[in-house]
């Protein structure tokens, strides 16, 4: 549904987007990862055309997006990072006003949306808060059934009702068949939602796969309180400095090794998204 | 969109062209009372000026003692400045506006090409520069009329013609502004273009030897000495107005498809 080849974008000489190159099937979520600055939102605002590529190509629906073919955004639903509309404008006026660029008819499913949000119509956009922006940001993103939504930390600013409310919402249009590329850094919500995920650094993918993939179900986290912490690192040939470490090696032979020594608190957890990324990043540095 | 622009501009051209309805009204009302009674002083007065000055304000081919001669003269100078200043500030916001608010990400998510957004603005914004226009031309009309003298032809292309270097001024404060990203950058550049454009054009009038900068100024496409003294227009402005607009709309169009937008 979107591809994109070998984008690069340079700001005067700051490369921002490296050689980047991903491929996101139809009827699937894409978490698009990456701490500030990783060049997240510079790659969304090439795909929308809104800054200039320095170079590469990208396809929606294997067509080539480009400045002339604004066609192509029929089928884009776009949530930017923040969302700035016209502050002179009602709830609903602002609604017709982005129904007024369709040839068909978007208004019954933005009202539609709009009560799942609990979005007040009559509330002055000027007024609104910033969680309350942010629903009409998701309600003019969605009101066109777009294939390919496109979502820049969505979830900033919304409530954790709403936001559960928002992931339900994303997950019916995935049962829809729409594509959604999810830009994000909050890793709770990509485990929530997404079945593939891309991470991004300095602009370059560090990896991309699918989530239960890229959780190493093999690999725990141990934490140990003993007086022999430093024995039992030996032996389980350890190098890590502290009580908390990372384990990929079989499970029985780490609970053999911990029978023989006194142990006073013992703590095996599963390796979590966040643990992933810190372990991607931390490598990469 | 188009709807939009106009709904959201309307204000501020009801505020300009009011500021112009009232000056002008004024003057209509209470001008030929201030003149009865001191023509002898306004002679002297005139007297003072030197032949050039009186000629770049139109003083030596206007009857200052009537308000239609005023029209000619310093009700000229403010038609060509208020229309000037207030199609220069909106070539200056009009487009810009939308970066400057960010509102532009909302706007080309939507399916509408840049073409389209820069087309619908020139639209609204030469529709406003007539409206004014027109609503100025019509008081004009009607104050002159009650008033002592009425000339339909001098009226009508005085009040009309200026609308040619506005048109420019708005057109070229668009393609400046594809330069920048914050309107208050740009506004100061919009007033600057006017009153420079309006200085180098008294000043070519008021010094036979520097005359020839007088093509430097948008303020030579409206001839108003031709208009008050002929009745009439050259036809040759209209057709550098339209020149000068075309390239004007080519070059925002290309810079505009071309700029980042965030």
């Amino acid at each position: 549904m979107l591809k994109i080849e070998n984008l690069t974008k340079y700001y005067g000489n700051l490369k921002a987007v490296d050689n980047l190159s991903l491929e996101v099937k139809k009827g699937e979520i894409f978490g698009f990862i990456g701490p500030n600055g990783a060049g997240k939102s510079t790659t969304i605002k090439c795909i929308m055309n809104q800054i200039n590529k320095t170079s590469g190509k990208i396809y929606i629906d294997k067509e080539l997006v480009t400045k002339d073919n604004y066609k192509i955004k029929e089928m884009i639903g776009y949530l930017p990072s923040e969302v700035h509309l016209y502050t002179d404008y009602k709830v609903i006026d602002m609604i017709k006003y982005s129904d007024s660029f369709y040839s068909f008819n978007t208004l019954d499913k933005a009202l539609e949306l709009a009560n799942y949000l609990e979005l007040d119509l009559d509330k002055k956009v000027e007024d609104l808060s910033l969680g309350n922006l942010k629903k009409l940001g998701i309600v003019l993103a969605l009101m066109h059934n777009p294939e390919l939504i496109i979502l820049d930390e969505p979830t900033s600013g919304l409530d954790p009702l709403i936001q559960e409310k928002f992931y339900m919402l994303l997950k019916k249009e995935k049962e829809r068949g729409k594509t959604i590329f999810f830009s994000t850094h909050i890793l709770s919500e990509v485990k929530k939602v997404c079945d593939s995920v891309a991470l991004l650094k300095d602009g370059k993918i560090l990896k991309k796969d699918k989530i239960e993939n890229i959780i190493d179900k093999h690999s725990i986290f141990v934490t140990i309180k003993s007086n022999s912490l430093e024995e039992i690192k030996d032996e389980l040939s350890i190098k890590e400095e502290g009580n908390k470490f990372l384990y990929d090696k079989n499970i029985n032979d780490l609970l053999m090794i911990l029978s023989k020594y006194k142990i006073d608190e013992l703590l095996i957890e599963e390796m979590e998204l966040e643990d992933v990324f810190l372990n991607y990043y931390s490598e990469n540095l | 969109m188009i709807k939009r622009e106009l709904k959201i501009n309307f204000k501020s051209l009801i505020i300009w062209t009011f500021v112009l309805i009232v000056i002008f009204s004024l003057v209509f009302l209470l001008y030929p009372h201030i003149i009865v009674d001191n023509s002898k002083s306004l002679e002297e007065l005139l007297a003072i000026f030197p032949k050039d000055v009186s000629k770049a304000f139109n003083m030596d081919i206007a009857d200052i003692s009537t308000a239609l001669g005023w029209f000619k003269t310093e009700g000229n100078i403010f038609l060509l400045l208020i229309y000037g200043l207030y199609a220069s500030i909106l070539g200056s916001n009009i487009l810009l506006k939308e970066e400057n608010d960010k509102t532009i990400e909302f706007l080309y998510s939507k399916p509408v090409s840049r073409n389209k957004i820069l087309i619908s603005k020139i639209i609204v914004g030469i529709c406003n520069i007539l409206i004014m226009a027109i609503i100025v031309m019509i008081t004009s009309l009607i104050g002159l009329k009650l008033c002592d003298s009425f000339d339909f032809e001098i009226i009508v292309l005085l009040t009309l013609a200026p609308v040619l270097p506005a048109i420019i001024l708005f057109l070229l404060n668009i393609f400046i502004s594809t330069y920048f990203t914050k309107t208050k950058q740009t506004i100061g550049i919009a007033i600057s273009l006017v009153f420079l454009n309006y200085f180098i054009c008294t000043f070519a009038n008021i010094s036979s030897k520097i005359e020839f900068i007088k093509y430097f100024s948008l303020y030579t496409l409206v001839d108003v000495r031709k208009i008050i003294e002929k009745s009439s227009f050259n036809i040759i402005n209209v057709f550098i107005f339209v020149i000068l607009s075309s390239i004007l709309i080519v070059l925002s169009t290309c810079k505009y498809n071309k700029k980042e937008l965030a």
